[in-house]
């Protein structure tokens, strides 16, 4: 199992690295450090989601709502986040709150209803956006503290900030999902729930968490993506979910469950950030760009699958 | 209405709300979410209760147009507000999106003395707004062979994608950038953003389109260095005096055009309320 996943990262990799070296011999600004601050800095908020979404996916589920749990999220922070004598503490624990609540509500429904979880978070995604709409009145919440503006926008020691918190959620979901026994449910779920329950697993309660986990990150990507732009914007997020159901898949996270990686998905969310820094930097039209991602993205599994079944011959 | 997820489009049904209570007209208000499809099936639906006049703000120029001939031949009249359609409607009121983009080009081409190089951030491609204001400012910069345009790209209407986009842009171009003229503000601001996180702030011009809360106060500020007033506010209180005007058989215009209006630090003050 081990040795399969490494064979399907690898294979990833492989194709990441092909484009990142295409890139640097097409635009001489795209191996600098510099350009690599802001790629990852791009990045940090799709990854964040996909992390999240790679646990759902793995138990066999999937989360279509973590798009408008962002701008709900969002919403909640920067209406925090603008009453100037509320310490930074309270914004950042409503934003984060308000996704762990939208994650339970998903797991809750998903664990006791027999509805697929693709439906149930259908519903949330739709009632999510009207939340964050009725909060903010349709339109954006400006005048956010200084100190809450950090968060996305600030440095330390010229690291950006959201390229930290990228690095510690990374580490602590890597830890997670490879070296903890909830981990191991998380995959055993995933390749078999019957047998997983039998052998005495409470899936529902792993299941809940999963769901919590996945709302909780994207309240977190939420804070960060308010905090960058400076506003609470209600129609922040939407598309959010595809990107991050596309990192996951493209990093080798299986459709049908039981398998995944957060390596595998930080990779995925890095390789769509290149090539999206990098069709910038070359100067590519808008309606190119869009048909160019497409084929990456499936040239990409098709390298991936095409290297899996070489090793298994 | 368009979208009621848009800071100017509820602005307009706002004043169209207010308006429509001082005349004392009954005014139903209903959000097509965007899709055109869904804003042919409310028209309709408006036909069957036979209400004395439609207003509708078309999503697209022409998939919104067949809701103007359904209502035109159950002789209902029907008045486009904001933005237009393919088929001629009763009357129009709105602004021509064409004049806002030249408005922004021939301040940034002012500024810069007719030379220099900038870049451009489109709307969602294709969108009636997007197309005119690339029209506009393909215009102006015919005027000026000086000024160069390096790149073009949509920003979505997005501030976040934009920021990102200018960031790139920042990478490839340096300091070679003179000014950006951006489809609309949450762009512009999110241009702004990327600009001032590297210092180039006050190198580089930036001007958008709407003069929204946020882009006004930006301006004050000194950062956003102009915005393009688009009057939401005539523009819904125009649709519904024209609408009362058709209802009661007065004569009205068939075309209410509001004029745009540049918005720079100097006359910020005005718009602030």
């Amino acid at each position: 199992m081990q040795f399969i996943n490494t064979i399907r990262q690898y294979g990833i990799f492989l194709a990441f690295l092909i484009i990142c070296g295409f890139l640097s011999y097409a635009s001489s600004q795209f191996l600098t450090i510099s350009n690599w601050t802001i790629i990852i800095t791009q990045v940090s908020i799709n990854a964040l989601l996909a992390f999240g979404v790679t646990f759902v996916i793995i138990t066999g589920g999937i989360d279509l709502s973590v798009g408008s749990i962002v701008a709900v999220a969002g919403v909640v922070a920067a209406l925090l986040a603008s009453q100037p004598d509320l310490p930074l503490i309270v914004p950042i624990l409503g934003g984060l709150l308000a996704g762990l609540a939208f994650g339970l509500l998903n797991g809750f429904i998903v664990t006791k209803s027999k509805i697929a979880p693709f439906i149930v978070t259908l519903g949330i995604m739709t009632i999510g956006r009207g939340l964050a709409l009725i909060l903010s009145k349709g339109r954006p919440i400006s005048n956010l503290s200084d100190a809450f503006n950090f968060i996305g926008g600030g440095d330390v020691f010229g690291i950006p900030f959201p390229i930290i918190v990228l690095f510690i959620v990374f580490i602590i979901s890597y830890l997670l999902l490879k070296n903890t026994v909830f981990g191991r449910y998380v995959y055993a779920i995933g390749g078999n729930e019957q047998a997983a329950w039998a052998s005495g697993i409470n899936v529902n309660k792993i299941k809940m968490a999963v769901y919590a986990l996945c709302g909780t990150l994207a309240g977190l990507a939420g804070i960060l993506l308010t905090s960058r732009i400076t506003t609470g914007q209600p129609n922040a997020g939407a598309g959010f979910e595809l990107d991050a159901i596309a990192a996951a898949i493209i990093g080798g996270t299986s459709t049908s469950g039981g398998t995944g990686t957060i390596a595998g998905t930080l990779i995925g969310a890095l390789l769509i950030g290149v090539i999206n820094n990098g069709l910038d930097l070359l100067n590519v039209s808008s309606y190119y760009q869009q048909v160019i991602m497409g084929a990456i993205i499936i040239g990409a599994v098709l390298l991936d699958s095409w290297n899996q079944k070489k090793m298994a011959s | 209405m368009l979208s009621m997820q848009n800071e100017f489009i509820v602005n307009i049904a706002d004043e169209m709300q207010k308006k429509a209570d001082e005349l004392g007209a009954e005014l139903i208000i209903v959000d097509a979410e965007r899709s055109p499809l869904k804003q042919i099936e409310q028209v309709e639906s408006f036909i069957a209760q036979k209400v004395d006049v439609i207003i509708m703000n078309p999503i697209e120029f022409e998939a919104s147009s067949p809701a103007v001939t359904k209502a035109l031949a159950a002789k209902i009249p029907i008045i486009n507000v904001n933005s237009a359609t393919s088929a001629t409607p009763t009357a129009f009121v709105g602004s021509n999106d064409v004049e806002s983009a030249r408005i922004a080009m021939k301040y940034i081409a002012e500024k810069l003395g007719g030379k220099g190089n900038m870049v451009m951030i489109h709307g969602l491609m294709g969108q009636a707004a997007q197309l005119q204001r690339e029209e506009g400012a393909k215009e102006v910069l015919k005027q000026f062979p000086d000024i160069k345009l390096l790149a073009q790209q949509t920003g979505e209407w997005d501030r976040a994608k934009s920021m990102d986009l200018m960031q790139n842009w920042i990478q490839s171009y340096g300091d070679k950038i003179n000014a950006v003229f951006a489809h609309n503000d949450e762009m512009g601001l999110g241009a702004v953003k990327a600009l001032q996180a590297v210092g180039l702030k006050d190198k580089v011009l930036v001007i958008s389109v709407d003069a929204i809360k946020d882009a006004l106060a930006s301006v004050q500020k000194g950062e956003l260095n102009a915005t393009v007033f688009q009057n939401a506010n005539q523009q819904g209180a125009g649709a519904i005096e024209t609408a009362v005007k058709i209802a009661k058989k007065q004569p009205f215009e068939k075309e209410v055009l509001i004029p745009f209006e540049l918005v720079t630090r100097e006359n910020v003050g005005k718009y602030l309320k």
